[in-house]
Protein backbone atom coordinates (compact mmCIF):
# COMPACT_ATOMS: atom_id res chain seq x y z
CA UNK A 1 0.00 0.00 0.00
CA UNK A 2 2.70 2.46 1.01
CA UNK A 3 4.76 1.78 -2.08
CA UNK A 4 2.06 2.47 -4.71
CA UNK A 5 0.84 5.60 -2.92
CA UNK A 6 4.36 6.94 -2.70
CA UNK A 7 5.16 6.00 -6.31
CA UNK A 8 2.12 7.93 -7.52
CA UNK A 9 3.34 11.14 -5.86
CA UNK A 10 4.52 14.14 -7.87
CA UNK A 11 8.13 13.44 -6.98
CA UNK A 12 9.54 15.23 -10.02
CA UNK A 13 7.78 18.44 -9.02
CA UNK A 14 8.72 18.16 -5.33
CA UNK A 15 12.33 17.25 -6.03
CA UNK A 16 12.69 19.76 -8.88
CA UNK A 17 11.38 22.75 -6.94
CA UNK A 18 13.40 21.67 -3.87
CA UNK A 19 16.48 21.49 -6.09
CA UNK A 20 15.92 25.03 -7.38
CA UNK A 21 15.49 26.11 -3.74
CA UNK A 22 18.83 24.54 -2.84
CA UNK A 23 20.52 26.47 -5.67
CA UNK A 24 18.94 29.76 -4.56
CA UNK A 25 19.76 29.07 -0.89
CA UNK A 26 23.27 28.01 -1.86
CA UNK A 27 23.77 31.39 -3.51
CA UNK A 28 22.60 32.96 -0.24
CA UNK A 29 25.19 30.94 1.68
CA UNK A 30 27.90 31.77 -0.86
CA UNK A 31 27.15 35.50 -0.80
CA UNK A 32 26.37 36.37 2.85
CA UNK A 33 25.35 39.93 1.95
CA UNK A 34 22.42 38.54 -0.02
CA UNK A 35 21.48 35.81 2.47
CA UNK A 36 18.57 37.67 4.05
CA UNK A 37 17.05 38.20 0.60
CA UNK A 38 17.75 34.78 -0.91
CA UNK A 39 16.85 32.63 2.12
CA UNK A 40 13.22 33.83 2.13
CA UNK A 41 13.08 33.06 -1.61
CA UNK A 42 14.53 29.60 -0.91
CA UNK A 43 12.01 28.93 1.87
CA UNK A 44 9.13 30.17 -0.32
CA UNK A 45 10.21 27.70 -3.00
CA UNK A 46 10.24 24.93 -0.39
CA UNK A 47 6.69 25.91 0.61
CA UNK A 48 5.78 25.64 -3.07
CA UNK A 49 7.44 22.21 -3.25
CA UNK A 50 5.45 21.05 -0.21
CA UNK A 51 2.24 22.07 -1.97
CA UNK A 52 2.86 19.42 -4.66
CA UNK A 53 3.13 16.49 -2.24
CA UNK A 54 -0.60 15.71 -2.36
CA UNK A 55 -1.06 15.96 -6.15
CA UNK A 56 -3.00 12.96 -7.39
CA UNK A 57 -3.79 12.92 -11.15
CA UNK A 58 -5.93 9.80 -10.67
CA UNK A 59 -7.92 11.27 -7.79
CA UNK A 60 -11.28 10.28 -9.29
CA UNK A 61 -10.27 6.66 -8.87
CA UNK A 62 -8.03 6.91 -5.82
CA UNK A 63 -10.54 8.86 -3.72
CA UNK A 64 -13.00 5.98 -3.76
CA UNK A 65 -10.55 3.23 -2.86
CA UNK A 66 -10.62 1.70 0.62
CA UNK A 67 -7.49 3.60 1.61
CA UNK A 68 -8.87 6.64 3.38
CA UNK A 69 -7.59 10.22 3.20
CA UNK A 70 -5.93 9.97 6.62
CA UNK A 71 -3.77 7.05 5.57
CA UNK A 72 -3.04 8.51 2.14
CA UNK A 73 -2.06 11.87 3.62
CA UNK A 74 0.15 10.16 6.20
CA UNK A 75 1.98 8.29 3.46
CA UNK A 76 2.28 11.32 1.20
CA UNK A 77 3.60 13.39 4.12
CA UNK A 78 6.80 11.38 3.78
CA UNK A 79 7.51 13.48 0.68
CA UNK A 80 7.84 16.53 2.97
CA UNK A 81 11.22 15.15 3.93
CA UNK A 82 12.55 16.37 0.57
CA UNK A 83 11.89 20.11 1.09
CA UNK A 84 12.79 19.85 4.78
CA UNK A 85 16.09 18.15 3.96
CA UNK A 86 16.81 20.76 1.29
CA UNK A 87 16.20 23.55 3.81
CA UNK A 88 18.39 21.92 6.45
CA UNK A 89 21.12 21.48 3.83
CA UNK A 90 21.01 25.17 2.99
CA UNK A 91 21.10 26.11 6.69
CA UNK A 92 24.08 23.82 7.26
CA UNK A 93 25.91 25.36 4.30
CA UNK A 94 25.22 28.83 5.68
CA UNK A 95 26.39 27.82 9.17
CA UNK A 96 29.60 26.34 7.74
CA UNK A 97 30.19 29.62 5.89
CA UNK A 98 29.89 31.41 9.25
CA UNK A 99 26.67 33.33 8.66
CA UNK A 100 25.37 34.92 11.86
CA UNK A 101 21.65 34.17 11.75
CA UNK A 102 19.25 33.32 14.60
CA UNK A 103 19.23 29.63 13.71
CA UNK A 104 16.34 28.59 15.96
CA UNK A 105 14.10 31.22 14.39
CA UNK A 106 15.34 30.30 10.90
CA UNK A 107 14.54 26.64 11.57
CA UNK A 108 11.08 27.62 12.77
CA UNK A 109 10.57 29.66 9.59
CA UNK A 110 11.62 26.66 7.49
CA UNK A 111 9.19 24.34 9.28
CA UNK A 112 6.45 26.95 9.07
CA UNK A 113 6.91 27.49 5.33
CA UNK A 114 6.86 23.77 4.53
CA UNK A 115 3.90 23.06 6.80
CA UNK A 116 1.97 26.04 5.39
CA UNK A 117 2.33 24.71 1.84
CA UNK A 118 1.28 21.24 2.95
CA UNK A 119 -1.67 22.42 5.06
CA UNK A 120 -3.15 24.59 2.32
CA UNK A 121 -2.68 21.69 -0.11
CA UNK A 122 -4.57 19.43 2.34
CA UNK A 123 -7.48 21.86 2.44
CA UNK A 124 -7.61 22.39 -1.34
CA UNK A 125 -7.16 18.64 -1.95
CA UNK A 126 -10.75 18.20 -0.75
CA UNK A 127 -11.84 20.17 -3.82
CA UNK A 128 -9.39 19.07 -6.51
CA UNK A 129 -7.04 16.20 -7.21
CA UNK A 130 -4.04 18.35 -8.13
CA UNK A 131 -3.83 21.36 -5.83
CA UNK A 132 -0.05 21.84 -6.25
CA UNK A 133 0.18 24.59 -8.86
CA UNK A 134 -2.57 26.80 -7.48
CA UNK A 135 -1.62 26.33 -3.83
CA UNK A 136 2.08 26.70 -4.56
CA UNK A 137 1.54 30.01 -6.33
CA UNK A 138 -0.80 31.34 -3.65
CA UNK A 139 1.46 30.31 -0.77
CA UNK A 140 4.55 31.70 -2.47
CA UNK A 141 2.88 35.07 -3.03
CA UNK A 142 1.64 35.23 0.57
CA UNK A 143 5.00 34.24 2.04
CA UNK A 144 6.87 36.65 -0.24
CA UNK A 145 4.47 39.54 0.35
CA UNK A 146 6.69 41.28 2.98
CA UNK A 147 9.64 41.12 0.58
CA UNK A 148 7.67 42.28 -2.47
CA UNK A 149 5.85 45.09 -0.66
CA UNK A 150 8.04 46.65 2.04
CA UNK A 151 5.02 48.36 3.64
CA UNK A 152 3.73 44.91 4.69
CA UNK A 153 7.05 44.17 6.40
CA UNK A 154 6.27 46.89 8.93
CA UNK A 155 3.56 44.67 10.41
CA UNK A 156 4.48 41.13 9.40
CA UNK A 157 7.83 39.48 8.79
CA UNK A 158 8.30 35.97 7.50
CA UNK A 159 12.07 35.70 7.86
CA UNK A 160 14.09 36.47 11.00
CA UNK A 161 16.65 38.93 9.65
CA UNK A 162 19.12 39.92 12.37
CA UNK A 163 19.33 43.53 13.59
CA UNK A 164 16.42 44.69 11.47
CA UNK A 165 14.01 45.59 14.27
CA UNK A 166 10.28 45.40 13.68
CA UNK A 167 7.99 42.53 14.59
CA UNK A 168 9.39 39.06 15.26
CA UNK A 169 8.80 36.34 12.70
CA UNK A 170 8.53 33.75 15.49
CA UNK A 171 5.07 34.98 16.48
CA UNK A 172 3.91 34.64 12.88
CA UNK A 173 5.27 31.13 12.44
CA UNK A 174 4.06 29.74 15.78
CA UNK A 175 0.59 31.01 14.89
CA UNK A 176 0.85 29.56 11.38
CA UNK A 177 2.01 26.21 12.75
CA UNK A 178 -0.95 26.01 15.14
CA UNK A 179 -3.46 26.96 12.44
CA UNK A 180 -1.87 24.54 9.97
CA UNK A 181 -2.12 21.60 12.37
CA UNK A 182 -5.82 22.33 12.91
CA UNK A 183 -6.41 22.78 9.16
CA UNK A 184 -4.71 19.47 8.35
CA UNK A 185 -6.64 17.57 11.00
CA UNK A 186 -9.97 19.05 9.94
CA UNK A 187 -9.44 18.69 6.18
CA UNK A 188 -8.08 15.14 6.34
CA UNK A 189 -10.83 14.13 8.73
CA UNK A 190 -13.23 15.66 6.24
CA UNK A 191 -15.85 16.29 8.89
CA UNK A 192 -16.19 19.91 9.75
CA UNK A 193 -15.42 21.43 6.40
CA UNK A 194 -18.04 23.96 5.42
CA UNK A 195 -20.10 22.79 2.44
CA UNK A 196 -18.60 25.38 0.07
CA UNK A 197 -15.13 24.06 0.78
CA UNK A 198 -15.70 20.58 -0.53
CA UNK A 199 -16.83 19.74 -4.04
CA UNK A 200 -16.30 16.04 -3.46
CA UNK A 201 -19.52 14.18 -2.68
CA UNK A 202 -19.73 12.90 0.87
CA UNK A 203 -20.06 9.34 -0.41
CA UNK A 204 -16.62 9.64 -2.03
CA UNK A 205 -15.05 11.01 1.11
CA UNK A 206 -15.77 8.00 3.28
CA UNK A 207 -12.71 7.12 5.21
CA UNK A 208 -13.19 3.39 5.30
CA UNK A 209 -15.11 0.81 3.37
CA UNK A 210 -16.26 -2.58 4.62
CA UNK A 211 -13.71 -5.08 3.51
CA UNK A 212 -14.56 -8.59 2.46
CA UNK A 213 -12.56 -11.14 4.32
CA UNK A 214 -11.48 -14.19 2.33
CA UNK A 215 -13.06 -17.39 3.53
CA UNK B 1 -25.03 20.28 -63.32
CA UNK B 2 -24.81 23.61 -61.59
CA UNK B 3 -21.77 25.52 -60.53
CA UNK B 4 -21.90 27.86 -57.57
CA UNK B 5 -19.57 30.79 -57.51
CA UNK B 6 -18.92 32.38 -54.15
CA UNK B 7 -17.36 35.79 -53.83
CA UNK B 8 -16.12 35.56 -50.28
CA UNK B 9 -13.28 37.58 -48.82
CA UNK B 10 -9.77 36.57 -49.84
CA UNK B 11 -7.86 34.13 -47.58
CA UNK B 12 -5.66 36.78 -46.04
CA UNK B 13 -8.62 38.88 -44.98
CA UNK B 14 -10.32 35.83 -43.48
CA UNK B 15 -7.17 34.93 -41.59
CA UNK B 16 -6.88 38.49 -40.29
CA UNK B 17 -10.49 38.48 -39.14
CA UNK B 18 -10.01 35.14 -37.36
CA UNK B 19 -6.83 36.38 -35.73
CA UNK B 20 -8.54 39.58 -34.55
CA UNK B 21 -11.42 37.60 -33.10
CA UNK B 22 -8.99 35.27 -31.32
CA UNK B 23 -6.94 38.16 -29.98
CA UNK B 24 -10.04 39.93 -28.64
CA UNK B 25 -11.20 36.73 -26.99
CA UNK B 26 -7.84 36.05 -25.35
CA UNK B 27 -7.57 39.67 -24.24
CA UNK B 28 -10.98 39.46 -22.61
CA UNK B 29 -9.93 36.30 -20.76
CA UNK B 30 -6.68 37.95 -19.63
CA UNK B 31 -8.35 41.13 -18.41
CA UNK B 32 -10.75 39.05 -16.29
CA UNK B 33 -7.95 36.93 -14.79
CA UNK B 34 -8.00 37.45 -10.98
CA UNK B 35 -4.20 37.53 -10.73
CA UNK B 36 -3.99 40.34 -13.27
CA UNK B 37 -6.91 42.19 -11.68
CA UNK B 38 -5.16 42.00 -8.29
CA UNK B 39 -1.93 43.29 -9.84
CA UNK B 40 -3.70 46.24 -11.46
CA UNK B 41 -5.59 47.02 -8.25
CA UNK B 42 -2.36 47.05 -6.27
CA UNK B 43 -0.57 49.27 -8.80
CA UNK B 44 -3.50 51.71 -8.81
CA UNK B 45 -3.41 51.83 -5.00
CA UNK B 46 0.38 52.22 -4.83
CA UNK B 47 0.42 55.01 -7.41
CA UNK B 48 -2.60 56.71 -5.87
CA UNK B 49 -0.98 56.64 -2.41
CA UNK B 50 2.34 57.84 -3.82
CA UNK B 51 5.85 57.05 -2.58
CA UNK B 52 6.78 57.11 1.11
CA UNK B 53 8.06 60.34 2.58
CA UNK B 54 11.44 58.72 3.30
CA UNK B 55 12.23 57.78 -0.31
CA UNK B 56 15.93 58.42 -0.97
CA UNK B 57 16.14 57.38 -4.63
CA UNK B 58 13.70 56.28 -7.33
CA UNK B 59 14.70 52.64 -7.14
CA UNK B 60 13.04 52.27 -3.75
CA UNK B 61 9.75 53.46 -5.26
CA UNK B 62 9.47 52.09 -8.79
CA UNK B 63 9.86 48.27 -8.79
CA UNK B 64 6.12 47.66 -8.19
CA UNK B 65 5.05 47.78 -11.87
CA UNK B 66 7.81 45.30 -12.74
CA UNK B 67 6.76 42.94 -9.94
CA UNK B 68 3.01 43.21 -10.36
CA UNK B 69 2.43 43.98 -14.06
CA UNK B 70 5.49 42.00 -15.20
CA UNK B 71 5.74 39.17 -12.66
CA UNK B 72 2.06 38.66 -11.94
CA UNK B 73 1.30 39.28 -15.63
CA UNK B 74 3.70 36.46 -16.47
CA UNK B 75 1.81 34.09 -14.15
CA UNK B 76 -1.53 35.17 -15.62
CA UNK B 77 -0.48 34.61 -19.25
CA UNK B 78 1.18 31.32 -18.29
CA UNK B 79 -2.13 30.04 -16.92
CA UNK B 80 -3.98 31.52 -19.88
CA UNK B 81 -1.72 29.61 -22.26
CA UNK B 82 -1.88 26.37 -20.26
CA UNK B 83 -5.65 26.53 -19.87
CA UNK B 84 -6.08 25.41 -23.49
CA UNK B 85 -3.75 22.44 -23.08
CA UNK B 86 -6.52 20.03 -22.08
CA UNK B 87 -8.61 20.92 -25.13
CA UNK B 88 -5.67 20.74 -27.54
CA UNK B 89 -6.95 17.55 -29.27
CA UNK B 90 -10.10 19.44 -30.23
CA UNK B 91 -8.58 22.85 -30.87
CA UNK B 92 -5.74 21.28 -32.82
CA UNK B 93 -8.01 20.20 -35.68
CA UNK B 94 -9.48 23.66 -36.27
CA UNK B 95 -8.30 25.60 -39.35
CA UNK B 96 -6.35 28.03 -37.14
CA UNK B 97 -2.74 26.98 -36.68
CA UNK B 98 -1.05 26.86 -33.30
CA UNK B 99 1.36 29.72 -34.12
CA UNK B 100 -1.67 31.88 -35.01
CA UNK B 101 -3.24 31.04 -31.65
CA UNK B 102 0.06 31.79 -29.93
CA UNK B 103 0.29 35.15 -31.72
CA UNK B 104 -3.22 35.97 -30.51
CA UNK B 105 -2.08 35.15 -26.97
CA UNK B 106 0.95 37.43 -27.38
CA UNK B 107 -1.37 40.31 -28.29
CA UNK B 108 -2.76 40.31 -24.72
CA UNK B 109 0.61 41.68 -23.54
CA UNK B 110 -0.52 45.02 -24.95
CA UNK B 111 -2.89 45.38 -21.99
CA UNK B 112 -0.22 45.33 -19.24
CA UNK B 113 2.00 47.36 -21.60
CA UNK B 114 -0.68 50.07 -21.71
CA UNK B 115 -1.03 49.85 -17.92
CA UNK B 116 2.74 50.27 -17.67
CA UNK B 117 2.60 53.40 -19.84
CA UNK B 118 -0.08 54.87 -17.58
CA UNK B 119 1.96 53.92 -14.50
CA UNK B 120 4.96 55.70 -16.02
CA UNK B 121 2.96 58.89 -16.57
CA UNK B 122 1.67 58.81 -12.99
CA UNK B 123 5.18 58.11 -11.64
CA UNK B 124 6.59 61.11 -13.52
CA UNK B 125 3.76 63.18 -12.10
CA UNK B 126 4.64 62.02 -8.56
CA UNK B 127 8.41 62.32 -8.95
CA UNK B 128 9.26 64.76 -11.79
CA UNK B 129 12.24 63.97 -13.99
CA UNK B 130 14.00 67.03 -12.61
CA UNK B 131 14.01 65.55 -9.08
CA UNK B 132 17.41 64.82 -7.47
CA UNK B 133 16.09 61.35 -6.58
CA UNK B 134 17.14 60.22 -10.09
CA UNK B 135 20.83 60.76 -9.33
CA UNK B 136 23.43 62.05 -11.78
CA UNK B 137 21.70 60.84 -14.96
CA UNK B 138 20.84 63.27 -17.76
CA UNK B 139 17.13 64.06 -18.28
CA UNK B 140 16.89 61.72 -21.30
CA UNK B 141 18.67 58.91 -19.42
CA UNK B 142 16.25 59.39 -16.51
CA UNK B 143 13.33 58.78 -18.87
CA UNK B 144 15.14 55.72 -20.23
CA UNK B 145 15.62 54.38 -16.69
CA UNK B 146 11.89 54.74 -16.01
CA UNK B 147 10.88 53.15 -19.32
CA UNK B 148 13.23 50.23 -18.68
CA UNK B 149 11.97 49.73 -15.13
CA UNK B 150 8.23 50.38 -15.52
CA UNK B 151 7.07 49.92 -19.12
CA UNK B 152 9.33 47.21 -20.55
CA UNK B 153 8.86 44.62 -17.76
CA UNK B 154 5.09 45.10 -18.11
CA UNK B 155 5.44 44.06 -21.76
CA UNK B 156 8.10 41.38 -21.39
CA UNK B 157 6.69 39.52 -18.37
CA UNK B 158 3.42 38.48 -20.05
CA UNK B 159 5.28 37.53 -23.25
CA UNK B 160 7.61 35.34 -21.20
CA UNK B 161 4.55 33.72 -19.62
CA UNK B 162 3.19 32.78 -23.06
CA UNK B 163 6.52 31.26 -24.12
CA UNK B 164 6.76 29.36 -20.84
CA UNK B 165 3.20 28.08 -21.15
CA UNK B 166 3.85 26.82 -24.69
CA UNK B 167 7.01 24.90 -23.83
CA UNK B 168 6.97 23.87 -20.17
CA UNK B 169 4.61 21.22 -18.87
CA UNK B 170 5.29 21.70 -15.15
CA UNK B 171 2.27 23.60 -13.75
CA UNK B 172 4.30 25.48 -11.12
CA UNK B 173 6.87 26.81 -13.60
CA UNK B 174 5.56 30.40 -13.45
CA UNK B 175 6.01 30.92 -9.73
CA UNK B 176 9.38 29.15 -9.77
CA UNK B 177 10.62 31.41 -12.58
CA UNK B 178 9.20 34.47 -10.83
CA UNK B 179 11.13 33.65 -7.64
CA UNK B 180 14.31 32.76 -9.52
CA UNK B 181 14.23 36.09 -11.41
CA UNK B 182 13.48 37.96 -8.18
CA UNK B 183 16.38 36.20 -6.46
CA UNK B 184 18.74 36.82 -9.38
CA UNK B 185 17.97 40.56 -9.61
CA UNK B 186 18.36 40.88 -5.82
CA UNK B 187 21.66 38.98 -5.79
CA UNK B 188 23.32 40.92 -8.60
CA UNK B 189 22.08 44.24 -7.22
CA UNK B 190 23.53 43.46 -3.78
CA UNK B 191 26.79 42.40 -5.44
CA UNK B 192 26.83 45.74 -7.27
CA UNK B 193 26.75 47.63 -3.96
CA UNK B 194 30.18 46.29 -3.03
CA UNK B 195 31.58 46.09 -6.60
CA UNK B 196 30.05 49.21 -8.12
CA UNK B 197 32.95 49.83 -10.53
CA UNK B 198 33.38 46.23 -11.69
CA UNK B 199 32.59 45.61 -15.38
CA UNK B 200 31.76 41.87 -14.97
CA UNK B 201 29.37 42.67 -12.11
CA UNK B 202 27.76 45.36 -14.31
CA UNK B 203 27.23 42.76 -17.04
CA UNK B 204 25.68 40.38 -14.50
CA UNK B 205 23.42 43.14 -13.17
CA UNK B 206 22.18 43.99 -16.66
CA UNK B 207 21.84 40.30 -17.63
CA UNK B 208 18.26 40.33 -16.37
CA UNK B 209 14.87 41.51 -17.59
CA UNK B 210 14.91 44.21 -14.91
CA UNK B 211 17.81 46.17 -13.42
CA UNK B 212 18.31 48.85 -10.81
CA UNK B 213 20.36 51.87 -11.85
CA UNK B 214 20.71 53.87 -8.62
CA UNK B 215 21.21 53.36 -4.91
CA UNK B 216 21.73 55.48 -1.83
CA UNK B 217 25.00 54.67 -0.11
CA UNK B 218 26.24 55.52 3.37
CA UNK B 219 27.86 58.69 2.07
CA UNK B 220 24.50 60.25 1.24
CA UNK B 221 23.54 61.34 -2.24
CA UNK B 222 22.30 59.10 -5.01
CA UNK B 223 24.86 56.87 -6.73
CA UNK B 224 24.33 55.77 -10.35
CA UNK B 225 25.63 52.33 -11.37
CA UNK B 226 27.60 51.70 -14.55
CA UNK B 227 25.66 51.06 -17.75
CA UNK B 228 23.54 52.72 -20.38
CA UNK B 229 19.78 52.84 -19.69
CA UNK B 230 19.03 53.39 -23.41
CA UNK B 231 20.88 50.28 -24.57
CA UNK B 232 19.30 48.38 -21.70
CA UNK B 233 15.89 49.13 -23.26
CA UNK B 234 17.24 47.68 -26.51
CA UNK B 235 18.32 44.54 -24.62
CA UNK B 236 14.84 44.27 -23.09
CA UNK B 237 13.20 44.66 -26.51
CA UNK B 238 15.45 41.88 -27.85
CA UNK B 239 14.35 39.66 -24.93
CA UNK B 240 10.70 40.41 -25.78
CA UNK B 241 11.34 39.44 -29.42
CA UNK B 242 13.03 36.22 -28.32
CA UNK B 243 10.09 35.38 -26.03
CA UNK B 244 7.59 35.89 -28.87
CA UNK B 245 9.64 33.86 -31.35
CA UNK B 246 10.21 31.01 -28.87
CA UNK B 247 6.46 30.92 -28.20
CA UNK B 248 5.65 30.93 -31.93
CA UNK B 249 8.15 28.14 -32.60
CA UNK B 250 5.92 25.63 -30.81
CA UNK B 251 3.84 23.92 -33.45
CA UNK B 252 5.33 25.87 -36.38
CA UNK B 253 6.07 23.83 -39.49
CA UNK B 254 7.72 24.21 -42.86
CA UNK B 255 8.82 27.65 -44.02
CA UNK B 256 7.27 29.37 -41.01
CA UNK B 257 9.46 27.31 -38.69
CA UNK B 258 12.64 28.06 -40.62
CA UNK B 259 11.74 31.77 -40.66
CA UNK B 260 11.20 31.76 -36.90
CA UNK B 261 14.50 30.00 -36.28
CA UNK B 262 16.26 32.56 -38.50
CA UNK B 263 14.53 35.35 -36.59
CA UNK B 264 15.61 33.79 -33.29
CA UNK B 265 19.23 33.74 -34.41
CA UNK B 266 19.07 37.41 -35.41
CA UNK B 267 17.32 38.39 -32.16
CA UNK B 268 19.89 36.41 -30.14
CA UNK B 269 22.82 38.16 -31.80
CA UNK B 270 21.11 41.53 -31.35
CA UNK B 271 20.52 40.76 -27.67
CA UNK B 272 24.18 39.93 -27.07
CA UNK B 273 25.34 43.11 -28.85
CA UNK B 274 22.84 45.27 -26.97
CA UNK B 275 23.83 43.73 -23.63
CA UNK B 276 27.49 44.47 -24.37
CA UNK B 277 26.60 48.05 -25.34
CA UNK B 278 24.43 48.47 -22.23
CA UNK B 279 27.26 47.29 -19.97
CA UNK B 280 29.96 49.34 -21.69
CA UNK B 281 27.91 52.49 -22.34
CA UNK B 282 26.74 55.18 -19.94
CA UNK B 283 28.89 55.89 -16.92
CA UNK B 284 32.11 53.89 -16.96
CA UNK B 285 32.19 53.89 -13.15
CA UNK B 286 29.75 54.55 -10.32
CA UNK B 287 28.98 58.27 -10.00
CA UNK B 288 27.48 59.91 -6.92
CA UNK B 289 25.49 63.14 -7.14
Amino acid sequence: MVGPVLRAGAWQAVAGVSGVAVVVGGCGAAFPAAATVLFPVCFALLAGAAAFTLDEPASLVVDVTPTGPVRRTQIRAVALLAPLAAGVLVMLAAAVRGLALPWAAVGLALAGNVLLGFAVACVVRTRTGEPGATVGTAVVLVVMAPALVPQIARWVRTFPAPDSGGPSSDTVWWTVLAVCVVAIVVSVGGRNLPPWMSAVPVSRRRRSYPTVQPP
Amino acid sequence: MTATLTFGPPGAATGRATFTALAIRETRRFVLNPVFLFAVAFIVFALWAGPDAGVTDIDTANPYPAIFLGGFGMMATYWLTRSMRASEPVVGVTPVTRPARTAALCVVALVPFACGCLALLRFVQLIPVSSPLYGPFSPSARVAVLVGQIVMPALGGPLLGVALGRWVRFPGAAFVLFLVLYGWVSLVTILSFSHADSAPVAVLRLFAPFAFFTYTGDTGGVTAFRGSPWFFIGWQLALCAIAVLVALLRGAEGTVRSRIIRGLAIAGVAAVILLALAASGGFTHAVTA
